[in-house]
């Protein structure tokens, strides 16, 4: 506790003196602390003092991502794989109850074509005879063409970039055209920091504030997954704001519901296409933690 | 001579004769009088068969716990210790063992087997890279949050700790995984009528 105390008196030293020509809240703060022990009295004024006059503005950004809602296609290696293995297990393997009947049925037919052919010495087989173990597969392949699944690619929705339900098979980012300074920019949703909210509430306020519509997102975890540091232009530059510090924060979209307003600009991306959309050295830290396995 | 001998001799023994059977009274069984009881009926003497038979306080208790003793012994017996549920995943059917069910081994060309040999070469080759790109992915991954968890204690400290704290809602989490065609919207699943035939055992 001691050598943290003695690296902030340090760091403060010179903003120390800005300290008591403040106002009497400031002093009166000092004051109330002082029948504690000193040790703790200093620290408590200090980071408040600190976090005050830090240069960097801090910000949070929410990095939401709708996860794949259908398997990827096999790549030709896969493939070819997969109908080895196929195969290979097909020769390895005994033979169903099923195939055992088709074979009985086939021989059973061969022999009632034959001449001698003496239905009484049959066996007790009453089922069978009636239905054979064809007729039954084609009654299940008549259901199975029955049912008509979803698509899985449609093209028409692949080509929508503000549509949620584009390319199921991979996983996709949210991204919105924020203000920033005198441009508007393609950004991950951020929102400033306020006194009294730790980074998660204020990715979670982000989230709702800049998309304006209620996406129902899992966050993972407190801590942040990466950071992205700017400092302003030489000319914007004071002494209270050097520059800004964006902490991102991971989160899964739990539900696709649809309903966003339409006069907010979002877009649903995937990691390939992040690049057209975001500024280079932006992409790059962001990269780093967006994974597309 | 002779005659007058012998009838003396008998008249001895026969005098002689006389006590004995007074004598042998007591050893045949047959025999009833009132001065000699025979020795294997029961005792059941005049003054004996008089009065009716006293209970003592003890029998019963002695009773009690004759049948207390019969009764724990009977427990004994029967704490069999539970049968052990059969693993039914352990225990190959004796389906599979049957000969008629096999397969005739196809015979493979020079050209076949030795594809397949190629093929899972090139496919392990293939996995390892898959496996390594995963593994360089996520330590980059994690080299970032280590880089904004420090960029964050220089910035403040008690939002480092905040960011720190484990989430308690967070877990339990479920998210469904990807399935080969997208779910349809409004579908309604027909009912599935099925018979369960899982052996259910009891102990």
């Amino acid at each position: 506790m001691a050598a943290p105390c003695r690296k902030m008196v340090s760091r403060s030293f010179p903003q120390l003196l800005t300290c008591f020509n403040r106002t009497a809240v400031g002093s009166a703060g000092c004051r109330r602390f002082s029948i504690s022990p000193p040790g703790r009295a200093t620290p408590q004024s200090n980071t408040a003092v600190e976090r005050v006059t830090s240069p960097w503005t801090l910000m949070a950004a929410v990095c939401l991502q709708r996860l794949p809602v259908i398997t990827a296609d096999c790549s030709p290696i896969e493939q070819r794989f997969k109908q080895m293995m196929q195969q290979m297990e097909l020769e390895k393997s005994l033979l169903s109850d099923h195939e055992l009947r088709l074979m009985e049925d086939a021989e059973r037919m061969s022999r009632k074509q034959g001449n001698e052919y003496d239905s009484d010495e049959e066996e007790g087989h009453g089922d069978q005879e009636i239905m054979l173990a064809q007729d039954l597969e084609d009654t299940w392949e008549q259901r199975f063409k029955s049912f008509q699944p979803a698509p899985r690619v449609r093209a028409d929705l692949d080509k929508d970039l503000t549509s949620v339900q584009r390319c199921l098979a991979d996983s996709l980012v949210l991204l919105a055209e924020q203000q920033v300074g005198a441009e508007k920019l393609w950004l991950l949703p951020q929102a400033a920091w306020q006194e009294g909210e730790t980074l998660r509430q204020t990715a979670e306020r982000a989230l709702c504030s800049v998309t304006a519509a209620d996406f129902k997102a899992t966050f993972l975890g407190n801590a942040p997954c990466g950071v992205y540091k700017y400092k302003l232009p030489k000319a914007a530059r004071t002494e209270s704001s050097v520059g800004t510090k964006v902490f991102f924060f991971k989160a899964i979209l739990a539900d696709s519901a649809p309903g966003t307003a339409p006069n907010t600009a979002l877009l649903w991306v995937k990691k390939s296409e992040l690049q057209k959309y975001l500024k280079p050295a932006y992409m790059m830290k962001v990269d780093r933690f967006i994974l597309s396995l | 001579m002779s005659l007058v001998v012998s009838r003396c001799i008998c008249g001895l023994l026969c005098r002689q004769a006389v006590p004995p059977r007074l004598l042998l009274g007591e050893y045949f069984p047959g025999m009833q009088s009132p001065w000699f009881s025979p020795v294997v009926t029961l005792k059941t003497s005049a003054p004996l068969r008089a009065e009716p038979k006293k209970k003592k306080k003890v029998d019963p208790r002695r009773e009690q716990m004759m049948r207390e003793r019969l009764k724990k012994k009977l427990k004994k017996l029967e704490r069999v210790p539970p049968e052990l549920i059969p693993i039914e995943d352990f225990i190959t059917p004796t389906k599979c063992l049957d000969e008629t069910r096999k397969r005739i081994p196809p015979r493979l060309s020079f050209e076949e087997s030795e594809s397949r040999a190629l093929l899972l070469k090139e496919w392990s080759q293939y996995k390892q890279k898959q496996h390594m790109a995963e593994v360089e992915a996520i330590e980059v991954a994690l080299e970032a949050q280590r880089e904004a968890l420090e960029e964050l204690k220089l910035e403040s400290k008690e939002l480092y700790q905040a960011a720190l704290k484990p989430d308690p809602l967070l877990f339990p989490v479920t998210h469904e995984g990807p399935a080969y065609t997208p779910p349809i919207p409004n579908y309604e699943a027909p009912d599935g009528k099925y018979n369960d035939v899982t052996k259910v055992y009891t102990q």
